[in-house]
This record gives C-alpha cells, structure tokens and sequence, in this order.
C-alpha cells in the first residue's frame, strides 16, 4: 500500500485538495508576513500604501521604540511566568482530578460530573467572582491569576476520557505489581497520556498567554501581563476627547503596533511545531496484547 | 478509495471554510474602547506649601495611561508634587482602553478601590453609582478646596461648574478647568494650491463651495474634501455655523436635538429648516463631486492621511496635531497644509461647541474614612489646582524645563530643539501637560508650546465671537425618564442616521422626500423627546 502510493500519478482530486491546502495555508500564513513587514517598514511606505508582503524602506525603528516602553520586558515576563506556571498547576490538577473521576467505580462521581457540566454553562459574573477572588484575599497576587483557571471543566472532560480509554487490564497489572494508586498514574498513565495532556496543556498555555481581561481587573500595574500592554497600544489610542483642551489624537504608527503584535504572538505560535509530535502519536495506545 | 478522497475533498472544504469563518469572527472581539472623557489638565496660583514636620500623606490613584504617552514613575512632574506637597503617591497606571472597566469593577464591588481616581466624571455609570453613594460628594468639603474655588472664579465657570451637579444638587468630582476652550480641528486645507489656483482663504461655506469646484477642475479625478472617521466629524464642526448640532457631541449626545442658543431651549434639531438647508449644501457637494464618497465608511487614521498625502483630496476636516504626519509623508513639492478660522454659514461662523471643564478627580466613598481625608483632599486641592502646582503640572519645574522672561515662558533649549516638538518633548519627557494629570488648562499659556501659526489660528478663533459656544446644560433625569429618554433616543438616532446619508447621496431627495422624513421623525416622537429634555432642565 505504502508503496504503490508513491507511485501514483495525481488526480484531479489530489489537485483539488492540494491546492486547498496550498489556500488554507496562504490564508494562515499572508496576515503574518504582512504584520511582519509592516512592522519592518516605515512609516512613509506605509502611509502611502506601498507595502505589501516585502518591507518597504527597511528599518528597526519601531522595535527599537517598543522595547524602549516602560515595563515592556516587565509584562513580558509577566506572561511567560503566567503561562508556565499556570500550566503547570493546570495540568497537575486536571490529571489528578480527572483520574479519580475516570474511574465508574468512585462514589458520586456522576454527581461531581453534573456540577462540573453545569459551571461549564453558568456562571456567576463578573461582580460576584470579583467579590469571591477578592474575599478569598488574592486580588493583586499572582495567585489570583493562576488558581481560578487550574481547572477548565472542558480540558476535563477530554482528559477523562482519554484516561477511560486506556485499558484496564494495564491498570490491573500494575496492581499486581504492587503500585498503589499514585504510583499507576504518575508510572502507567501519565506516561500514556502525553498526546492529551500536550492537547490540554496547549489550550491552556495559550488560554494564559492571550488572557488579558483577568490580569487587568484582579492585578496591579507591575503585574499586568504583555497583552494588555498589546490592546493598549492596538486599541485604546483612537479616542478624541470632546474637551475644550488639546487632547491627544497623535495615534500610534502602524509599523508599531506590527511590531508588538509580532513580538507578543510569536512565542506561543513557535510552540505549535515544537508540540506537533505529540499530536502526531495519536490517540492509540495499543499496549493490550490480543 | 474513492470515498476517502471524497471525505478528505469535504475535510478540506470545511478547514477552508473555517478558517474563512474565524477571520470574520475576530473583528467581533474588538473591544469598543472605553469612552474617552473629556481632555483634562490644570495649572493655578496660590502655593501654601504645607508643613514638612509631617510625615508624608500616603495614597494611592487610578492613573488612565495612554501609550501615545506611557506614564513613568519617575517623571520630573511626578517626582516634583510629591516632593513640594509632601505627599507619597502609589500609582495604579491602567491602560485606558481598560480603564473604565476597572474603575467601575472598584466603584460596584468598593474592594480594592484607589484612594483617588484621576481622569473621570460623573457622566454615565458614575452618576448612579454617586447617587448611590459610592462616591464622596466633593461640593460639601469645598472649604477644604479653596484653590479650586479660587480657579473657578478667575475662569468665571461658576455656571458650567454648577451645572455638574446631579439631581441631589450635589457635586462629586473635581473637574479640569480651561480659560478658554482650544480650537484644535477644523477645516484644514491645501494653502499651496490656494496660491497656485489664486484663490482666496474661505471665509464662508460659500467661499469653500468655490474653492473645492476650482480644485475638482483642476484635479477632475480627485474627490477634494475629504473626512477623517466619518460624517460625524464633519457634522459636529460645521452644523453650528447653520444654527444646528446634531453629532455626537450636538446637544450632549441627544443625536437628534439641538440646543437653541438665544432661547435656551432644546428644539428637534434634526427636522429644522436649518438642518434641511445644511443638507442641502452638503447633497450639493457630494453630487458634484467635491465630497468623498468613501466618507461614510469611515475613513480610518491611516487611510485618510494617504488620501491627503497622495493628491487624492485637497481638503479635510480634521484635528491639527495630525497635518505634521501627512505633511511628512507627502512627496508633493511645496506641499503644505493650513487650518483655517470656522467658516460662516446662515447662523455665523461656529465651531463645534465645546465645554470649558473636563474630566478630573472623583473620591471613592471609603476614602472619606481616612482619619486624615482632610488633609488628603486639601493635598489634592493645593497639588493640582494651586498656582505652584498647577504650574508644574503643565510646564514642569522652573529652572529645570523652562524660566520666565518677564511674562515670557522660555523653555529649556534641549526641548526646544527636540525634533517631537515642545509640546510632545514636554509631555513624554517630563510628564507635564498630559491631560491625565494636569487640571488647569491657560490657553495663552498652552499656545506657548506649539508652532507660532498654531498660536495665531487660536488667537484669530479666540477674538472671534462666540466662536466655541459652551456645550448646552444636561438636563437632570432621574431613573425613570432618563429609561424612557434612552428608549426614544435610539430609534431616532438611527432613522436620523439613514435619512442623513439618504440625502447627503442624493438617494433622497430634500424636495421631495424632506416632508416623509419629517413625519418619520414625529412618528418617533422627536417632540416628545425635545419636551423631556427641556421639561428637566434645572
């Protein structure tokens, strides 16, 4: 079969879906090249419309200008520590919680699934968690954060059954082999399990890095991460005031704004390739024999 | 085999499909940014330093930053008041497109609330939550505000100041103060071609009429005015010369009502002759061809400096601070860009009304538990509205950022030899004149760091009559009218809106069409709407 495929002449239906492809990836890809060189070019070329996927009159000016701005490293690191760290917590709690909830024999445990699938669909609001995060003191700590979002009900809800899918009888054997519960889960099942939790960890980290909305109302100014830094550049210089005064309606370059949208993004677009192995090992297991 | 190039041909769609779909359903995302409250900022005299022997007065501020103009701890304007005011300021920088989602998350929920809050009013959501007594109504301490007092006096605002009272008579934030309102935007033009075509500076909208024909002969591909961010720019500057205002900021946002200068009264604005005859000059542009046709889109910062900068318009209602960038962008030899006086129309020549007090500092209501709220609110007072400190506000520290000259402002040479400007140099070096913090605005004195042409323009607007009227009262709704005004509103708002462009472009005809539209609008009780606003006048 392998074989024979190589071989193959094209058919008008590889052509159709190639080319599809060839669409789907120009359309990923173009908006990115065009921010980049925007980013690159300068202010001149852009004004007068002459830039389109190459940049126009190169420069670095506008990075330069970005990484002058106060607390631009500062919010950077913020979102770095954001993302790994909440990850991490993410993670350990899911897999811890999700295996106790994969296992049908735990008392309640489709009582706990039904609160779990209610919270995905109600909530209780913006004031009311404010209240809650703030009585429970973590307002303006990194903790504030990081520990609301350790669980997402849907993470959960794939980890689980993924973890039920994995055949008992491994579990069995472990046993006989003298492991306690832990022990399977940290030896036996996690190891099995890296396509979703490399699944799972994806969707938070990149949850955390483009959180903004959290960051802006629990913590203080020292603490924001990178992307209000990004929506306040992008978004909040639009404004005319309707004062009697000089308000300020100088606006910011676009070959700025490129710049700290390349640079915010680019992080966590380079983890997709890195995590892409993972998702290639599929979701077969296949350690069972006949 | 076939089947599962079919499944992979319908895969391929769909993931074409969806990537389509996601690009469309980013734009929703986009977060309206918080509304910009009015431009702020102080300078005022009297300078009672207070006693050293004490310890510094510690408390903390929401400070709504900008990144035009990134706030830094260690601004000689920042540094300099707590030095003077022996004051300890913890700022809480917030960037303003989010500034107003925290500020009303501190006020609703009083957890984490700033001692003070800059760069706010009591429009909007505040008002209810000051009625409701989140906020410290400032006017009952205005023994402990004397220099505010003082100011409010010399500018001769004690009417636009009252006039910020809400409905329990009660005044609960400490506005910005300005001497005499900026003429920042208006009609801004080619001055080059004036010269080369020989034409005269329009003085009336019938002069401009002329001028934009000349530039269409001579330019026939061209569309020689042209608007930045769409019709309601070219609205609100140019109905008041036709006795109308109509735009966002007509009538305080009524949108459909105009506020009659002579009689004091609101009257439906929107179905005026005066309104019909502003539209027909307008249609009669657009028809020939001198007004852009893209300007309802709106046109965007960028677009409409490369219409400007490229020869594909001539002339533009716009803000001044912006010429610089076209001018620098454009390739055109001797190309170059003017403001000019407003224009007069039937009703005289006016700009687009504006208010002599803005944003400035509100208390949150715990504040007034501090044992020391006396001395904090007197603090404020001397630090923001005081000659001394008003003055470091707007011009940084004598000495250091400029010296007097007899009356004369000299500022340092590095300033002035800075390629920003003065008046961005001042702002992004020193933090004076951002409009955050400065509460005190002196035109004169304002004029001092821009360009001498800009300074004229000001003067020339200044010494006209009237030319910036004051923005006309809020009416003082309470819940349940405010709820029945906001239901009118709407509906009307947007009939107004599609009839505007339907006549603007000729889709309607104002001869034919003028007297269904006006049946359309009293259909939406206009009236009835007018009767409330004036009803709730104080």
């Amino acid at each position: 079969m392998h074989t024979q495929r190589k071989f193959r002449p094209l058919t008008f239906a590889d052509v159709l879906i190639y080319a599809f492809m060839i669409v789907v990836v120009l359309i990923c890809f173009i908006p990115f090249v065009y921010m980049l060189a925007l980013s690159l070019s300068s202010p001149e070329a852009i004004i007068n419309n002459k830039v389109s996927l190459f940049p126009v009159g190169l420069n670095f000016a506008a990075y330069e200008q970005i990484f002058t701005y106060p607390n631009f490293f500062k919010a950077y690191g913020n979102t770095i520590f954001y993302t790994a760290a909440g990850t991490l917590i993410s993670l350990f709690m899911s897999a811890l919680f999700a295996y106790a909830m994969s296992k049908r024999f735990l008392f309640g445990h489709k009582l706990v699934m039904m609160l779990i699938v209610f919270s995905m669909f109600f909530s209780g609001g913006l004031i009311p968690t404010y209240l809650l995060i703030s009585n429970l003191h973590l307002t303006g700590t990194v903790w504030a954060m990081l520990l609301p979002f350790a669980l997402n009900q849907f993470n959960l809800i794939i980890l689980i059954n993924f973890f039920r899918a994995i055949p008992s009888e491994i579990e069995e054997a472990a046993i006989i082999d003298g492991l306690s519960y832990f022990g399977i889960l940290r030896r036996v099942i996690l190891p099995l399990s890296t396509p979703a939790l490399a699944t799972i960890g994806l969707y938070t980290a990149v949850f955390f890095w483009n959180d903004w909305f959290n960051g802006l109302i629990y913590l203080n100014t020292d603490q924001y991460p990178v992307m209000l830094f990004l929506r306040n550049i992008v978004n909040g210089t639009t404004m005319v005031g309707d004062g009697a005064g000089a308000a300020d309606k100088s606006t910011i370059a676009m070959s700025i704004k490129s710049a700290v949208i390349i640079t915010s993004t680019l992080p966590i677009i380079i983890l997709y390739p890195m995590l892409q192995r993972f998702f290639v090992a599929g979701l077969t297991v296949g350690s069972v024999k006949g | 085999m076939f089947k599962k190039k079919s499944a992979l041909l319908i895969l391929a769609f769909s993931l074409a499909a969806s990537s389509l779909a996601a690009c469309s359903s980013k734009k929703e995302n986009a977060q309206p940014s918080a509304s910009s409250p009015p431009a702020s900022a102080s300078q005022s005299p009297d300078a009672s330093t207070p006693a050293q022997s004490e310890d510094p007065i510690k408390f903390s501020v929401f400070y709504s930053d900008n990144a035009t103009l990134p706030f830094k701890e260690d601004w000689l304007t920042v540094q300099e008041v707590q030095k003077r005011f022996n004051a300890d300021i913890k700022f809480e920088v917030i960037p303003i497109a989010d500034y107003q989602t925290k500020v009303s998350l501190a006020l609703n929920t009083g957890n984490n609330a700033p001692d003070v809050i800059l760069y706010q009013s009591t429009k909007g959501e505040n008002a209810s939550l000051a009625l409701n007594g989140a906020l410290v109504p400032i006017s009952d301490y205005s023994d402990w505000t004397p220099n505010f007092n003082e100011r409010v006096k010399s500018f001769g605002l004690e009417d636009q100041v009252a006039s910020l009272n809400l409905k329990d008579g009660k005044r609960y934030y400490l506005p910005s103060l300005y001497d005499k309102p900026f003429y920042d935007g208006g009609l801004i033009l080619r001055e080059d071609l004036l010269e080369k075509y020989s034409l005269q500076a329009p003085k009336t909208f019938d002069d401009l009429y002329t001028v934009l024909k000349k530039f269409k002969e001579e330019n026939p591909d061209s569309y020689p005015l042209t608007i930045l961010a769409g019709p309601r720019v070219l609205y609100r500057m140019t109905m008041p010369s036709f006795g109308v205002s109509v735009g966002k900021n007509g009538a305080s946002g009524t949108n459909t009502l105009s506020w009659d200068y002579a009689n004091q009264t609101y009257f439906p604005g929107a179905i005026s002759d005066q309104y019909k005859e502003y539209m027909a000059f307008f249609s009669k542009l657009y028809a020939e061809g001198l007004l852009d046709p893209e300007m309802a889109e709106p046109i965007d910062g960028d677009k409409w400096s490369q219409k400007m900068a490229t020869g594909k318009s001539f002339a533009t209602y716009a803000y001044y601070d912006q010429i610089g960038g076209v001018a620098s962008a454009a390739t055109e030899a001797g190309f170059k860009l003017q403001m000019f006086p407003p224009l007069a129309g039937p009703a005289g020549a006016h700009h687009q009304p504006k208010s002599s007090t803005g944003s400035g500092i509100l208390f949150p209501k715990k504040t007034a538990d501090r044992p020391d709220f006396e001395r904090l609110v007197r603090t404020i007072d001397e630090m923001f509205f005081s000659e001394e400190g008003a003055k470091i506000w707007g011009l940084g520290a004598e000495g250091t950022t400029y010296t007097m000259d007899g009356d004369k402002i000299k500022y340092a040479d590095d300033i002035v030899n800075s390629p920003n400007g003065i008046y961005k140099e001042m702002q992004l070096k020193y933090g004076a004149g951002s409009d955050v913090t400065q509460l005190v605005w002196i035109n004169a004195q304002e004029m001092t760091k821009y360009d001498e042409n800009y300074g004229q323009i000001n003067a020339v607007v200044a010494a006209m009559p009237d030319a910036i009227q004051a923005i006309p009262p809020t009416p003082l709704f309470d819940d349940m009218v405010a709820e029945e005004a906001a239901s009118l509103q709407t509906p009307l708002a947007d009939t107004f809106e599609i009839w505007a462009d339907a006549f603007l472009t000729g889709k309607k005809s104002l001869d034919k069409d003028w007297d269904q539209y006006v049946k359309e609008m009293k259909g939406l009780q206009i009236e009835r709407f007018a009767q409330l606003y004036n009803d709730n006048l104080k």
